[in-house]
C-alpha cells in the first residue's frame, strides 16, 4: 500500500525548516491554532508523476513578512513584496521537496508559485493538513492529491 | 578559493552564503548566480574552485548546468544544494558528475562534511 505522509510528518518537516532557517528554535512553532481566515500568503509546489498533487504552505500576511525578514536578515518593516514572494516560495519548495521524498516516485517537482490570498487546485483534494502558530500567527501546511489518484 | 553559489532564490543564496561563513569558509571569495545561464557566464569569466547549485531552477536547471559544463570539458567540482534528496536523485547527481548533494534544510556541519574534502 502506498504511504502518504501523515499530518505529523508535515509538522516535523515544517519544524525542521523553521528551526534551521528562521528561529533556530523548534519551540518557536506551536502545534494547533485557529487556522487561517484572513489576509494570507500561499506558496505552492506541484508534483506530477507517480504522485500527482500539491504541497501548499499558507500563512498570515504578517507571518509571511516576518518569515521574509528572518530569511533576508532585515527588519520586517523593510521587507518588499518580491522578498515575500521569494521567501514563501523557497519555504514551500523546501517543505515540498522533503514531503516529495516520502511519497512514491518518480515524480517531478514544479517551481514554487506564490499568491497573496487563497489558492485552490482544480480536481485535487486535501489529504493531509496541519495547522500551527508561529509568533502567534497562523500557518497551515497541506498535502493535496488529484482526485483521480485519491479515488 | 572561489565558490559560486547558484540558486534562483535570493533568500536561499543568502542562507547558503551565511552557512558558508558559519562553516568556516568566510575567507573564500563567494560569488552568486541566479540561474544556470548566469552561472555559465560567471564560470566562463572566472572559473571557480567549487559550484554549489540548486537543482530546480527556471531558465536552466542545475542538472542541465552540470551536463553543459561536463560536455564543454569543464571539470570544476560541483555539488547540489536542493530540497529534494531522494536516493534516486543522489544517484542521478553523482552519475552526472556531481561530488555531493546537500539536502535543504542544512547545517554548517553538513557543509563542512561535504566541502572539506573538496576545498582542503
Amino acid at each position: 500500500m502506498t504511504y502518504i505522509p501523515s499530518a505529523d510528518d508535515l509538522e516535523v518537516i515544517t519544524r525542521e525548516v523553521w528551526s534551521s532557517f528562521l528561529d533556530g528554535d523548534p519551540s518557536g512553532l506551536l502545534a494547533g491554532g485557529p487556522g487561517l481566515d484572513g489576509d494570507r500568503v500561499t506558496g505552492c509546489v506541484h508534483l506530477s508523476g507517480a504522485y500527482t498533487g500539491s504541497i501548499m504552505l499558507q500563512c498570515s500576511a504578517p507571518a509571511a513578512r516576518d518569515a521574509a525578514a528572518a530569511l533576508f536578515s532585515i527588519q520586517p518593516g523593510d521587507v518588499t513584496a518580491s522578498e515575500v514572494v521569494d521567501a514563501i516560495g523557497e519555504l514551500a519548495n523546501m517543505v515540498g521537496g522533503n514531503v516529495k521524498s516520502m511519497l512514491p516516485g518518480p515524480s517531478l517537482l514544479s517551481l514554487p508559485s506564490v499568491v497573496h490570498g487563497q489558492l485552490s487546485v482544480p480536481g485535487a483534494q486535501v489529504v493531509r493538513e496541519v495547522a500551527m502558530l508561529w509568533r502567534a500567527e497562523p500557518l497551515v501546511v497541506s498535502l493535496w492529491q488529484q482526485a483521480a489518484q485519491a479515488a | 578559493m572561489r565558490i559560486l553559489v547558484v540558486d534562483d532564490s535570493k533568500a536561499m543564496r543568502m542562507i547558503v552564503v551565511r552557512t558558508l561563513h558559519l562553516a568556516g569558509y568566510e575567507d573564500h571569495e563567494i560569488v552568486q548566480a541566479a540561474n544556470g545561464r548566469e552561472a555559465v557566464a560567471a564560470i566562463s569569466q572566472a572559473p571557480p574552485d567549487l559550484v554549489l547549485c540548486d537543482w530546480n531552477m527556471p531558465e536552466m536547471s542545475g542538472l542541465e548546468l552540470l551536463t553543459a559544463l561536463r560536455s564543454a570539458g569543464w571539470e570544476v567540482p560541483f555539488g547540489f544544494v536542493t530540497s529534494e534528496a531522494s536516493p534516486a536523485m543522489r544517484d542521478q547527481a553523482l552519475a552526472s558528475g556531481a561530488m555531493f548533494l546537500i539536502a535543504k534544510p542544512f547545517t554548517p556541519e553538513d557543509f563542512q562534511e561535504a566541502l572539506d574534502p573538496v576545498l582542503a
